[in-house]
């Protein structure tokens, strides 16, 4: 049994808060957009701002991850976390070297 | 697009994420069967809205889960390094297979499906007291506790290199199909990390998410993501999640189990043969 003292605070609860909140967001816009279409007004550009807040809320998850690990001192974890990020980064590049207009 | 569309898009994305959720099973293996076959849309349509789709159930549920302290955030991120390489392997696969191949290799997914929950998820035995595998798992201070009970249990985590390779070929998955790759990460974390199950089910959904961001982060800046599709489908899923756990308890049955992997079995049919059609059909992109 090893109790460990040295800890930085939990961040389950600000990541808990992070991903309900901004689900909320998105789910919010794109509903927004969704309606705005199906009233006669062009809802496109608003629902893809809903679809890209989506995208982007696990990305806050993993630098609100990544503060906490520099809070605590976790030099491992946030190499962990540095290296996740840096990954999808890179997948990010590869998806506009590809790009092409937005499709209808 | 014709507007009513998305609301049909809506209702059928709700239906298929409250029947899985129901299940405890990600919706996103029955959103690009039904989007593909019963709607007719473009398969690389279909999966580009699925994976966002993973990406909203997986953010939209964590939170009752990290609250109740039952998410391992420090194995996740250790995981997630191998699942997002996985999905980077994925989008530069993606643009290169035949969309036949997609057919077939979602029915291959849709039977494995079938085959586990035929098989039915039981408490690994022995799990994991023993501290075999000091390297990576201490260095990283993976092992933890969860309450059960009123209690804390400790847990030790297992074959961390095994584990963290499986979640390679789900990232890969995950980014190909535009599915939640639960299929692929239930086995990885059961039987090679050994985690107690509550344990390996909550890690498991809130990894989804950031492995899903890596591949559908790409296909928007690619184009692959329709919004008027996407949108619909994703705020669906989302609403059809949180009906579905709420309803879990109540109809949970053998004989709904039964049901859903008759279900499955025949959607792995029709997949396989729309992709020996198009297979045989010659060029039908």
């Amino acid at each position: 049994m090893s109790k460990e003292t040295v800890k930085a605070p939990q961040p389950e609860w600000l990541l808990a808060a992070l991903l309900r909140y901004g689900t909320w967001l998105a789910s919010g816009v794109t509903g927004l957009g969704v309606a705005m279409s199906l009233v006669g007004v062009e809802g496109t550009q608003v629902i893809a701002a809903g679809v890209a807040l989506f995208i982007a809320l696990p990305v806050l998850r993993l630098l609100v991850m990544l503060g906490a690990f520099i809070l605590g001192r976790d030099y491992r974890l946030v190499i962990v976390t540095t290296v996740v990020l840096v990954t999808i980064l890179a997948a990010l590049v590869i998806g506009l070297s590809f790009s092409k207009p937005l499709a209808h | 697009m014709d507007p009513g569309f998305g609301l049909w898009l809506f209702a059928v994305s709700l239906g298929a994420s409250a029947l899985g959720g129901m299940l405890g099973m990600a919706s996103g293996i029955f959103i690009v069967p039904i989007l593909t076959m019963f709607l007719h849309i473009d398969i690389r349509t279909a999966i580009g809205a699925s994976i966002v789709s993973v990406i909203a159930c997986s953010c939209g549920s964590a939170s009752p889960f990290l609250e109740a302290g039952l998410v391992n955030i420090r194995l996740a991120v250790v995981l997630e390094t191998t699942t997002t390489l996985g999905a980077l392997t994925g989008v530069l696969l993606a643009g290169i297979i035949p969309t036949a191949y997609l057919f077939i290799l979602f029915a291959l997914i849709l039977a494995l499906s079938a085959q586990q929950m035929l098989a039915r998820r039981g408490e690994t035995a022995g799990a994991a007291t023993t501290a075999d595998t000091w390297g990576w798992a201490g260095a990283l201070r993976l092992d933890a506790s969860y309450p059960d009970r009123g209690q804390r249990v400790e847990y030790r985590v297992q074959r961390l290199p095994l584990g963290m390779l499986l979640m390679y070929g789900a990232g890969l998955i995950s980014a190909l199909l535009g599915i939640g790759s639960g299929v692929l990460k239930i086995p990885a974390m059961d039987t090679a990390l050994r985690l107690p199950i509550k344990v390996s089910s909550a890690t498991s959904n809130f990894m989804i998410g950031v492995t899903a961001a890596a591949s559908a982060g790409a296909y928007f800046l690619r184009g692959d993501i329709v919004p008027a599709v996407a949108g619909p489908v994703a705020l669906g899923s989302v609403v059809g999640s949180l009906l579905g756990a709420r309803i879990l308890m109540a109809v949970s049955n053998e004989r709904t189990r039964l049901l859903f992997v008759v279900v499955l079995v025949a959607l792995a049919l029709q997949m396989a043969l729309s992709g020996f059609g198009l297979e045989l059909g010659g060029p039908s992109e």
